[in-house]
This record gives structure tokens, sequence and C-alpha cells, in this order.
């Protein structure tokens, strides 16, 4: 109420649009009276007490006499016009303020919780509002007798459809925020495309329509879907306003005002409800997959720099002797060749140093790896080296096969991280065993490329580690590349996730094979095309 | 008196290896340095006097493996572990196998020195309690 600044031309603007949209809805009325089966004009008037509270009334009681004066000449009387309007100023400022009670500035519902809030206080409040419009109409007289039903329903209707299928695309053009994320989420060819399936559906099936039979209305749900699932929330309000529009417009062009023009709405409105529950649905999904991934990214991130960690030690360690060397040589004095080749070699290891933090900070951006041409088997041979004492110590039999030399096109760290993962996951799975019974394979072979469209065409190199332990099960091996699922005590279960995702940054992949024992496989393109064609192998 | 006994370095990364070869020869001390565990084993005689300063990660044998290969031959060089990370587990085994220190990289120069003295100090005593035993014995025939 104290946050927003009025800008005064706010409410002349409002009075204009609120009669404009009164004109054009001004369809199939009953009685000559305010009574249709589409009102958007509430939709705008909640949407501007969302913004403003109950300042919001005056300019709304305004442009509803007006609307009475300039739309429909007046048809009850000034008294009873001025008593009407008093009456539904109040009843939509009650629903007004509900909802700015419970969304506040917020913005549009984001989520399943506040679109079903959304259409409850918009239905109760309306169905309020409708009861007692019409009882006061009625009242005076200006309803026949018995017909007070028809009109509660036609005007309730009117009210529900037009502030549920109109209220989200202005309530997200009132604020910058929503107008910059509707105009990024809209602005692309592609709603072209599904705007003109819609209109193209409304054309084909308006031929029933006019005769009262809805039965090809179902194919609105198929540019609603479209909209929906590719541009969630937003896509599905500029749709369901543009295609309430279209509808309007048509049943005013053509003057059918004998088709059921209430039931049609009420088809639409549910049409909106579906729309957006779905759009709700693909923005929660989408955002959610989106912190997963950025989740992830973090995860991959902070292997990434516990591994350059200790490339960056080296170079540290390095810099910090050289520099004491080099300051005990100047304190006695001797400024000669020694001393020139230890600060020409700090320079050479500061530069190897930032090139760390270069590569952790490009990982950090944007997930980069820096490929080079690594033998597998050396790669293996260094990291087998490492586990050689824990497999000691355990008992375990590690057997590297013996293998043709296969270059590869991997970055160093993460290969070495993935391959250490999957022994450190080998060596845990063989605890199971009874000592003599545990047994890590290594083994390496180059198969055929063109399996995959993403494989160079010149084969890749597949790496299995087999290892004695349990193996995997059906039903664990659909659950083992999630994140966050460990039959480990600790850890987060991201080990495979993470090697997985960098295998495939790779252009590679990674998979367990459901077996009695463990297998895990990984598969790498190969670096260069030898003098055997792929196609001969396969 | 140092002049007999050397530091052996052995580590992996040759930066790392003529940055601390040079630091130790700029204070006096003599130094020979190895690319790898194995290349120190080749060349071991049990007649080198002085301390080891070895890295604990390298490609091949690593620097746990060198201590335990050493111990089992009896080699009475006290020994000084330098590590990347600070683990826990390894520095623990490094202690057990009756490391002198565990230095994590990158780490100061007075640590390094104090702990290169203490361990030449202790191949000092060593070496003396050797020869004394060597004495005696030679007396007693």
């Amino acid at each position: 109420m104290h946050k927003v600044r009025p800008t005064y031309l706010e409410f002349p603007v409002f009075i204009a649009l609120y009669l404009l949209f009164d004109w054009a809805t001004y369809v199939d009325p009953l009685y000559g009276l305010n009574i249709t089966p589409w009102n958007p004009d509430p939709a705008l008037g909640l949407v501007f007490w969302l913004r403003h509270g109950w300042r919001a009334a005056l300019p709304w009681l305004v442009a509803l006499v007006a609307g009475e004066l300039l739309v429909r000449g007046l048809p009850m009387g000034a008294c009873l016009t001025l008593l009407s309007s008093l009456w539904l100023t109040l009843g939509y400022g009650l629903l007004g303020a509900t909802l700015r009670r419970y969304f506040g500035d917020s913005g549009v519902f984001d989520n399943r919780d506040r679109l079903f809030r959304w259409v409850l206080i918009v239905v109760l409040g309306a169905l309020l509002n409708d009861l007692g419009y019409i009882s006061l109409l009625s009242m005076a007289g200006l309803i026949p007798a018995g017909q007070w039903g028809a009109a509660v329903l036609r005007f309730g209707i009117g009210d529900v459809v037009g502030v549920l299928v109109s209220m989200p695309l202005f309530w997200m053009l009132s604020s910058s925020s929503g107008r910059q994320r509707l105009i990024a989420t809209v602005w692309r060819a592609e709603t072209l495309g599904y705007l003109g399936l819609m209109v193209g559906v409304l054309f084909l099936v308006f031929g029933s329509i006019a005769t009262s039979e809805f039965k090809h209305f179902y194919f609105l749900f198929l540019p609603l879907i479209w909209a929906a699932f590719r541009q969630g929330l937003y896509g599905t309000a500029l749709l369901v306003f543009t295609l309430q529009a279209c509808i309007g417009a048509m049943v005013k062009w053509n003057n059918a005002v004998d088709i059921a023009v209430a039931e049609l709405q009420m088809l639409d409105a549910v049409l909106a409800l579906v729309g957006f529950s779905i759009g709700i649905a693909v923005d929660e999904l989408r955002k959610a997959s989106n912190e997963l991934k950025r989740t992830l990214r973090l995860a991959a991130a902070g292997e990434m720099a516990a591994a350059l960690a200790h490339e960056l030690n080296q170079p540290l360690t390095a810099l910090g002797a050289y520099g004491k060397a080099c300051e005990l040589l100047l304190e006695r004095g001797e400024t000669g060749e020694v001393m020139k080749g230890a600060i020409q070699r700090m320079i050479a290891e500061s530069g190897r140093a930032a090139d760390v933090v270069r590569r952790l900070r490009d990982f950090f951006r944007t997930g980069a790896i820096k490929l080079e041409a690594l033998e597998i088997g050396q790669i293996m041979a260094d990291v087998t080296a490492q586990f050689l004492p824990p497999m000691h110590e355990h008992g375990v039999v590690l057997t590297v096969l013996p293998s043709a030399a296969l270059m590869v096109q991997a970055d160093r760290l993460q290969l070495e991280l993935v391959l250490r993962n999957l022994l450190a996951n080998a060596l845990e799975s063989v605890q199971e065993q009874p000592p003599g019974a545990r047994h890590i394979t290594l083994s390496v072979r180059r198969i055929a490329g063109q399996r995959r469209s993403g494989w160079t065409r010149h084969g890749c190199m597949q790496l299995t580690v087999e290892d004695s332990g349990n193996g995997i099960t059906a039903a664990q091996a659909v659950r083992l590349f999630e994140p966050f699922v460990s039959s480990k005590a600790s850890g987060l279960g991201l080990g495979l996730v993470l090697s997985r995702a960098m295998m495939e940054a790779h252009g590679g992949s990674l998979w367990a094979e459901v077996a009695t024992h463990g297998i895990f496989r990984l598969a790498l393109p190969l670096v260069r095309p030898d003098e055997v064609p792929a196609a001969a192998l396969v | 008196m140092q002049h007999d006994l050397t530091i052996f370095i052995v580590d992996d990364d040759p930066a790392v290896r003529d940055a601390l070869g040079l630091l130790l020869g700029v204070r006096g001390y003599r130094t020979a340095m190895f690319a790898s565990g194995e290349a120190f084993l080749q060349a071991w005689q049990s007649s080198w006097r002085g301390c080891l300063l070895i890295d604990i990660r390298m490609s091949g044998m690593d620097g746990l493996a060198l201590q335990q290969e050493l111990l089992q031959r009896e080699c009475p060089l006290p020994m000084i572990i330098m590590s990347g990370h600070g683990d826990v587990s390894m520095a623990r085994a490094a202690f057990r196998a009756n490391a002198i220190d565990f230095l994590e990289k990158p780490f100061d120069d007075g640590r390094l020195i104090a702990a290169i003295d203490e361990a030449l100090e202790q191949a000092r005593s060593h070496h003396s309690a050797q020869e004394q035993r060597e004495r005696s014995v030679h007396l007693l025939r």
C-alpha cells in the first residue's frame, strides 16, 4: 500500500481500458443488462486492485458507472445504476482484497498450491458478488420473475470465466518483471505456430459451434498442450486469452447470439484450467531440473576442485622454495646466473598455477574440459598404482588385461577421477566376498563406432571394470545413476552421476550391466582413424 | 659436520624437486634428487647417510610404498613425507612407519628446515651409535 507510487496516468488508462473491454465483450446480454457470458473487465480491475489496494475502488466505481452509461445507455436508471455499481465495487473489492492478502505483489501463481488457492478465491468471491448483484436487480424488478437462477448462472459464469481466462495475462503484464518474462518466453516463432494452429482449429470447428455442437471443441486442446508444454504458464496465459478473444470476436462478428455462449465459455474456462495446470507442472519441472543441474555442476566442480587443489599445491610448493632460495641468495649478495634461473623458473611455476586456476574457473563457468590425446593404458597404470596399497591390504587381486595401445581424446583429470571412482566402488563391493574371492579386472578393447550418432566414425574405446562383488540387480540398475541415491553409508551418491556426466561431456558414456558380478563399462571416442575403416569392423 | 650427510629428495614433479634442491643447496645442505621411488630403490646403497624427503603421491610407486619397501630393506635413513593434500589416514600410515614429519604442501620453509634438522640429528646419532657399536665390536675382538 505504501510502496506503490501512484502514477496518476494509470487511473484514467485503467478506466479507458475497462470501458474498452466492457464494450468489446458486451456480447449476448440478458435483458439489455450487463449480464454477459464473458467479462474480462473484472480481471483487469482485480489486477489493478492487487497493485493499488483500496485506492482502486473509486476508479473502478467510475468505470462501472461509465460502462452502464456509455455502453448500455443506462438501462436501469441513475439511482439503481449507482447502487448496483457500488455493490459490485464492494464485492470485487472484497475479492481483490482477499487476493491481495494471499498473493500480495509476489506476482502470478507459480505453483499448484497457489493456482488452486487463486481458483478457489476467484470462484467463491465471484459467486458471492454475483448473488448479491442479481438479487439486487431482481428486487428492483429488472429481471423477470423466475429468471433469477438463469441470470445468476449467466453473470456468474461470465465473471468467473472472465477472471480465470484473462487475469493471469493481465497479472503478468502489470509488473515489469512479469512483462520481461512473458516477452522472453513467448517472443519466438513458435508462439505464432501455436496461436496460428489455435485460430485455424477455431475456424474449422466454428461451423459446428455455431450450431451449438461442441463435438469438435476438443481439437483446441492441441494448441493448448503445445503452448503449455513448450512455454509453461506464460505461453498458456497468452494462448487462452487469445482463444477467448477470438471466440468473443467471432460471436460478436457473426452476431450468433442464438448459440449457447455460456456453455462455450465453461468449456473455455476448463480448457484454461487444464492449460494452467500443465503449464505450472512444466514450469515446476523445468525449475527443479535446472536446480538439479546446478547442484550437479557445483558438486562436479567440487570434485574437480579437490583434484585441482593437488595440482595447485605443486607449483605453490616450488614457488615458495624458489622464493626462499632467492631471498637467501640476495642476503649473501649473490645475484648471478643461479638467481636468474630461479626467478625464471618462478615465473614458469606461477604460469602453471594460473593455468590450474583458469581451468577451475572455466569448469565453474561452463563445465569446460581440456581435451588432450591420452594413452588409455598409461592412465590405467597411473590410477591402478594408487590403488595397489588398499587392494593389497584387503587381499584383492587386481588384474589389468593387456591390450593394444589406444589413444583417446579426454581431460586427464576427469578421466582419472572417473576411473578412481569406478575402482573405489569395485574395491568396496568385493569386500562383501571372503578373502580369496576378491578379484577386480580391468580390460580395454576397441569397438566400432556408428552405434550411436554422437560417436566419431572411427570407433571408440570400451573400458570394463569387473569385480567379483554381488553385482547389480535390475532394480538397482534403474536407480544407480540417479543423484542422491547411494548404497553407501557416507557420501551423496554423486560419484556415478558425476562420472557419467563427465563421460557424456566427452561424447562417451558410462553404464552398468545387470549381472551376478559387478560390470561397469565406459566408452570414449578414439583419437584418430586407423588404416582400417570403421565400416569394415562392424 | 653436515657435509657427510645428504638429503635425498624423491618427487615426481620436476619443478618441486628442482626448487627444493636449490633451496636446500643454497642453505648448504648436500642434496640428491630422484624422479621416482623405483629410481631411488635402484640407486640406493646401505652406506648412504642423511635423510629422505619423499612425496607421497607419485605416478608409479607412491611415497608410502617406498617407505615400506625401505623399512623392509632395513634402510636406516630417517624419512620426511610430503603430501599435496592433508589426508589424515595417509599421515597416520606415514607416522606408523616411523616418519619424522608429515609436511602438507605448500609448506613453510621454517617447518621444512626444522624437520630436516631433526631428521639429520637422528641420522647423526644413529650413525654415531652405529660407529660406536662397530668400534666396540672391533675393540672386543
